[in-house]
């Protein structure tokens, strides 16, 4: 496996190093550093000067042993070595823009790219951190075991179910990932306390104790599985099969997740009708959420004035 | 280190070099209180400039929303943080303002010069106290547009019990515009260790030679304004260069005469004046009582330099905002913000004739005169007396040719009957 670097991003590490935020760097290798650089500005041409930039800075990028602390990293995911062609390291443009992507040619050459801040050398510990908790994410993407799929399967979701679906997703695997990486010894990205409070959030509807149980077994899980994942995202609350209103199940008429159900008494009699006529099929005991009540009671409010303009 | 005189701060400080200063001094006015943030301005010269491949995150000009705002994204706070920290509580303002030399008082604190020598690097101490900016630091140019900040926490669906009354709003926010100050005591050019900025002796621009700018980025970590911009495609440095062949009168709309930059001549607001000052030996500004710019700061102490504090004698002036907080003001103007802002806002005769220069003409004006007109009314401005007066100012050119006439009242014209729906 090769690794390979943008070249802003070396560029940017080089400077880092010069500004005197990376610790072990010395005034006269500085000193080195700029005279050797001063000298290609002298070169004509355009694409010429760029590589001997590219080439000075990631030099000196492995002199400054940058590339060390990548390497030992990557040493540590014998899978990342083995099925990976290429691991290259790119300037990321923002915080949210941090993380690892893989891809896949038609081929079936495979290779990952990790957006990174050259900031981040500053401090090598929480760098390996960050590394380490992104390359077991790569490491579990190229495990058939893991059985990972790049697009998430999630037939019958509407587009915010299908966000939300996602979210959990990242949720339970951030927490499998950083519960293995706690096991070996290694400093998790957030701490188990921390993980259990957002798993809490992400699933208040379950009874504490089920709460509790699933997330032992997710931090605990030392072989997490895609289709283990799948059974907790997608329908957690068990709605799938309820065709009666409970909160967060579907309404029957506009599709939305509801906690806003109109009470079984408070449904005008002289609008079932209506509904039946366009949703047919549709009883009264599916229920219907306040927001299709209204648009009902509206269109048949502009009925009856209509109505009375045309008496 | 050699001592210099920084009259902003009414006392000598250290800088790396020697004083030397130029025959003229280039420097402007920005009244904010006229400001909409129509970015008129950062458009003129972007397209003038740097509208060219690796300069996508250049805006030489920009205007960003105060107090959140800031391009890059905190550049002053950051700044003055960094001064805190290597002079905890001693950043403040004492004495007796004296004219010309001390009009503010005596800063008693340090400058980004003299609280360099704290932070000590693999090659020693720095020679001006900076940060070098992160990428993402300078994405998003307008980030906190129109955000406001208020002192109470609002209630939802109501305006704040009288929140719109002076002297200060409840929530405020102002447009601050920026270029580079072309500073008397520039950060950016003590920082280079190439010797690749200089200020030019004629006009007091501060300029980057791109034959010798080795892209050390230390400009850019030194200039506490952070008004140089690292160029990805050349690996050199660039700046604001204050529209130089406009003020050298090169521009041929100008038939000969200087001119003020692109930025200053395309602002719709009106808020902006931009000339050039003489300077004594000593780096103060010469007496020059019917120099726009010199009466303006000298004179009615109306317009005043952004963050002195940071002792690189900015040339960069401004008529604060009436609305803002009073302690902000005061930690990014100086403490003459209180006496400017009293003055600003019931102005005497000369004052409000002297205003009425501001973008009137894209020459730059070196002396104005003023024929007294009619009283028009007189009234009461927050407790003072004010009294308006229908006078007219007459701006000229270097060489005396007069290129503004106009007068405090706004002249109405009437359309002629035969052109009634015409523009």
């Amino acid at each position: 496996m090769e690794l390979r670097y943008d070249e802003d991003f070396v560029e940017a590490a080089a400077f880092l190093c010069t500004s005197g935020r990376r610790k072990g760097v010395s005034s006269l290798q500085i000193a080195r550093f700029h005279r050797e650089r001063e000298r290609l500005y002298a070169i004509p041409d355009a694409d010429e000067r760029n590589t001997a930039f590219f080439r000075l800075h990631l030099e000196w990028f492995r002199e400054w042993g940058l590339e060390d602390v990548l390497a030992d990293l990557v040493k540590e995911f014998p899978l990342l070595r083995k099925k990976l062609d290429v691991l290259a390291v790119r300037q990321t443009r923002g915080k949210n823009d941090e993380g690892v992507e893989l891809y896949v040619n038609e081929a079936g050459r495979r290779s990952a790219i990790i957006a990174l801040s050259p900031g981040a050398f500053e401090r090598d510990g929480s760098l390996k951190d960050y590394l380490r908790h992104e390359l077991t994410h790569l490491s579990d993407m190229l495990d058939p075991a893991f059985g990972y799929l790049p697009e998430l399967d999630l037939p019958g979701l509407n587009p915010a179910q299908q966000r939300l679906a996602r979210e959990r997703y990242r949720l339970l695997w951030d927490i499998t990932i950083d519960g293995r990486l706690s096991a070996a010894g290694h400093t998790p990205m957030a701490s188990r306390e921390q993980h259990e409070a957002a798993f809490s959030r992400g699933y208040s509807f379950w009874p504490e104790a089920r709460k509790a149980d699933t997330f032992a077994n997710l931090w605990r899980n030392t072989a997490p599985r895609h289709a283990e994942f799948l059974v907790l995202i997608v329908d957690p609350r068990g709605l799938r099969d309820a065709h009666q209103p409970a909160p967060g199940a579907s309404c029957p008429l506009c599709g939305f997740p509801t906690f806003a159900w109109v009470a079984a008494g408070a449904l005008p009699p002289d609008l079932v009708p209506t509904i039946a006529t366009q949703h047919p099929g549709w009883t009264t005991e599916q229920g219907l959420c306040g927001r299709c009540l209204e648009t009902y009671e509206a269109l048949a409010g502009a009925a009856s004035t209509s109505g009375r303009r045309a008496g | 280190m050699s001592n210099v005189l920084n009259w902003q701060l009414g006392r000598d400080m250290e800088y790396p070099y020697d004083a030397a200063y130029p025959d003229q001094q280039f420097a402007f006015v920005f009244n904010i209180n006229r400001c909409i943030g129509c970015q008129t301005c950062t458009m003129a010269c972007k397209s003038t400039w740097t509208f060219s491949k690796g300069q996508e995150y250049m805006w030489w000009n920009n205007v960003e929303t105060k107090p959140y705002g800031g391009y890059p994204h905190h550049w002053d706070v950051k700044t003055l943080d960094l001064l805190e920290q290597a002079n905890p509580g001693g950043q403040n303002w004492g004495g007796k303002p004296e004219e010309v030399k001390a009009p503010y008082g005596k800063f008693n604190g340090q400058t980004v010069f003299e609280a360099a020598k704290t932070f000590i690097g693999p090659q020693g101490a720095n020679r001006a106290l900076g940060y070098l900016p992160a990428d993402d630091e300078w994405s998003a140019p307008n980030r906190y547009e129109d955000h406001p900040v208020g002192n109470e926490k609002g209630a939802k669906g109501a305006y704040f019990k009288g929140g719109e009354l002076l002297p200060e709003h409840k929530t405020w926010f102002f447009y601050l515009a920026r270029i580079c100050n072309h500073c008397s005591y520039p950060a950016c050019l003590a920082a280079c260790p190439r010797n690749a900025i200089y200020k030019r002796p004629e006009d007091g621009i501060v300029l980057v030679d791109q034959e010798r700018c080795r892209g050390y980025r230390k400009c850019m970590e030194a200039c506490p304004y952070k008004k140089t911009y690292y160029r990805g495609t050349t690996r050199t440095t660039e700046k604001c260069i204050g529209c130089f062949p406009r003020v050298e009168g090169k521009d041929q709309a100008g038939q000969g005469l200087p001119m003020q930059t692109r930025c200053m001549a395309s602002c719709i607001g009106h808020i902006r004046l931009q000339g050039l000052v003489g300077l004594n030996a000593d780096g103060t500004w010469k007496e020059d009582r019917q120099n726009p710019l010199y009466y303006l700061i000298h004179v009615a102490k109306v317009a005043l330099p952004i963050y002195p504090q940071f002792g690189t004698e900015p040339n960069g002036y401004y008529i604060p905002p009436r609305w803002v907080s009073r302690p902000y003001l005061r930690q990014m103007f100086g403490p003459g913000v209180d006496a400017a802002i009293e003055r600003y806002t019931a102005p005497d005769r000369e004052l409000l004739a002297v205003l009425q220069l501001f973008g009137k003409d894209q020459r730059i004006c070196h002396r104005y005169e003023i024929k007294e007109g009619p009283k028009v009314f007189e009234t009461e401005v927050r407790g003072k007396k004010f009294v308006l007066y229908n006078d007219t100012i007459i701006g000229y050119a270097k060489d005396g040719t007069k290129i503004i006439e106009t007068t405090v009242e706004e002249p109405l014209h009437l359309r002629p009957d035969k052109h009634a729906n015409s523009i």
